[in-house]
């Protein structure tokens, strides 16, 4: 029996930047929002003006004022790269209220650019405390930098505690490459494109430079440029737009933790919760579900994610990607734009993943955006988990085509 | 003091820990109330959520939880690597972050999750003392 906000809404569109991944001139946060709404908009035939409710992983405020819009409903909810899956929750919720019939969830971020511009722009956020925390004041001596240097002590507890090896994880590297090199828009979609580009093997994965040990550079994902946007509507208004709606059918959030230091155990996640809320409004289960889109900030992140999703048992993510399930043209289709590891990684991967997830659902993968089309699954409903945080916190959400039963 | 790597800020209400480095001692915040220690320290135990917080000192003794092996490092750590840092499970309860001593970073493998370890402190200027963890021989 389906929850209260069973298919609420739909996201009705979802559009990207005009160029993302590696850039020859470097963009502004900014621009990538601006180009992607533009985008939108167009795509969905809805007028700017329509736009109801803003949400954005921060500064809403100037994202509104760039826009001229006067919103009824503003969500500035930034926990992570699974933010968008939980704007989408929120959204829903509103739209169930009668708050508002539209909403858009837009990110742009430089991950890329960053650098060269002198700084991050619009799309990033602060980290709370910062060093007024004790979380920060009894870790900083520790040498941990990067995303990488903490997420390498959850594959090794993984490997400590389910047997798992380095080469078992190698394979979602392997395969999310094989879906990157159908994707024209993926930044790693050929030697062409990328010098280090175009199908990789697992011992190339196993022998790559390593980054934080049990991972090699090939574990983690990349830090490119990206912008996202997607519209979500009420049916009412849904019914009234060219473009085919995507039906919000269950939607979950949740966190354990802010830090890592607070992780009781390093082989599970929040997603666990976030996802049997999401089941459990959708009124389906793992079993229902045709293909997954997780986000795999590391090769752990996705292997770790499915098993909390219930898509395999505890210790058996990895087991979906080396048995070739989770392939081009496998039984059961996970990240089918290559993911946060060869399609493309701006630092809060979850919009990629709400566009490609509208893509797969909404059968217009291989429409292609500004030309480059992708790959088509058959699949007609998808789970989609973001990641926020070192493992912190999750946002789940079921999807169902318009012509899913 | 020669001591070139990052060097925490102690807080408005953490100051009884470092004052316990400087003599050695590991101390930790204890709730009255449910008689959990946990750390980082908090404002309220957050387990029971009484404010009924002291500090006791601790054996000192743990053992590792997982750990890792840090090639790509930035700023002042970027010299010293690789190393290893590691997450301590103490043996009052819940879990610390450290820096791994009497380890070898070039052999990952021969580090066992669940190995012995114990807190040593060294002084990284007249106020804070950190303490960091290091494999006991014959566990």
């Amino acid at each position: 029996m389906p929850g209260n906000l069973y298919k609420a809404a739909a996201i009705v569109g979802a559009a990207e930047a005009n160029e993302i991944g590696f850039l020859k001139e470097p963009v502004t946060s900014l621009q990538l929002h601006m180009e992607a709404i533009q985008n939108l908009s167009e795509q969905t035939g809805m007028p700017l003006s329509r736009i109801e409710g803003v949400f954005s992983a921060g500064w809403t405020t100037e994202l509104c004022e760039h826009l001229g819009l006067r919103p009824k409903y503003i969500d500035t909810t930034a926990v992570g790269g699974c933010s968008f899956q939980i704007h989408v929750h929120h959204a829903l919720a509103a739209i169930h209220a009668g708050i508002i019939d539209t909403a858009l969830i837009s990110h742009g971020e430089n991950g890329a650019s960053a650098g060269k511009l002198g700084g991050r722009g619009l799309g990033n956020y602060a980290r709370g405390a910062g060093v007024q925390s004790p979380a920060h004041e009894m870790t900083m001596a520790y040498g941990l930098g990067g995303a990488p240097s903490n997420y390498a002590h959850a594959m090794t507890r993984h490997m400590h505690r389910y047997g798992t090896t380095t080469e078992d994880f190698a394979h979602i590297a392997k395969i999310s490459r094989d879906w990157a090199t159908l994707n024209p828009r993926a930044a790693m979609y050929s030697k062409e494109k990328h010098p280090f580009g175009g199908p990789i093997t697992v011992e190339q994965v196993e022998e790559s430079r390593m980054i934080a040990w049990p991972m090699t550079i090939l574990h983690c994902c990349m830090v490119t440029d990206h912008g996202g946007a997607v519209l979500l509507a009420s049916p009412k208004v849904a019914a009234t737009l060219k473009t085919p709606p995507v039906w919000v059918a269950g939607a979950g959030e949740s966190m354990g933790h802010g830090s890592m230091l607070e992780m009781d155990d390093f082989t599970a996640t929040s997603a666990r919760f976030s996802a049997d809320a999401a089941y459990t409004m959708a009124g389906m289960g793992p079993d229902d579900m045709e293909m997954a889109l997780v986000y795999d900030s590391f090769t752990i992140t996705a292997a770790i994610t499915i098993e909390m999703l219930g898509l395999t048992p505890r210790g058996e993510g990895h087991t979906l990607w080396k048995n070739g399930d989770a392939a081009p043209g496998g039984r059961f289709p996970i990240n089918t734009n290559g993911g946060g590891l060869s399609f493309n990684h701006s630092g809060m991967y979850g919009m990629q993943l709400l566009v490609e997830a509208y893509r797969q659902m909404s059968r217009t993968a291989e429409d292609g955006i500004n030309g480059d089309p992708g790959k088509q699954t058959d699949a007609r409903t998808c789970i989609v988990n973001g990641t926020g945080g070192t493992l912190s916190t999750t946002g789940t959400l079921v999807l169902m085509a318009d012509d899913a039963t | 003091m020669s001591y070139k790597l990052p060097v925490p800020h102690p807080g408005t209400h953490t100051r009884p820990f470092w004052e316990g480095t400087k003599e050695g001692k590991l101390m930790l915040p204890k709730c009255g109330d449910c008689n959990r220690v946990h750390w980082y320290p908090r404002h309220i135990c957050p387990f029971c959520h009484s404010d009924n917080i002291s500090w006791v000192e601790g054996s000192g003794e743990g053992t590792i939880y997982s750990y890792a092996v840090q090639h790509l490092a930035f700023g002042p750590w970027a010299e010293e690597a690789p190393y290893v840092t590691a997450y301590v499970d103490l043996k009052e309860g819940d879990r610390m972050l450290t820096v791994l001593r009497g380890v070898d970073p070039e052999k990952p493998e021969d580090i066992a999750i669940g190995a012995k370890v114990a807190v040593e402190f060294e002084a990284a200027s007249d106020d804070v003392h950190i303490p960091f963890w290091r494999v006991v021989e014959g566990d």
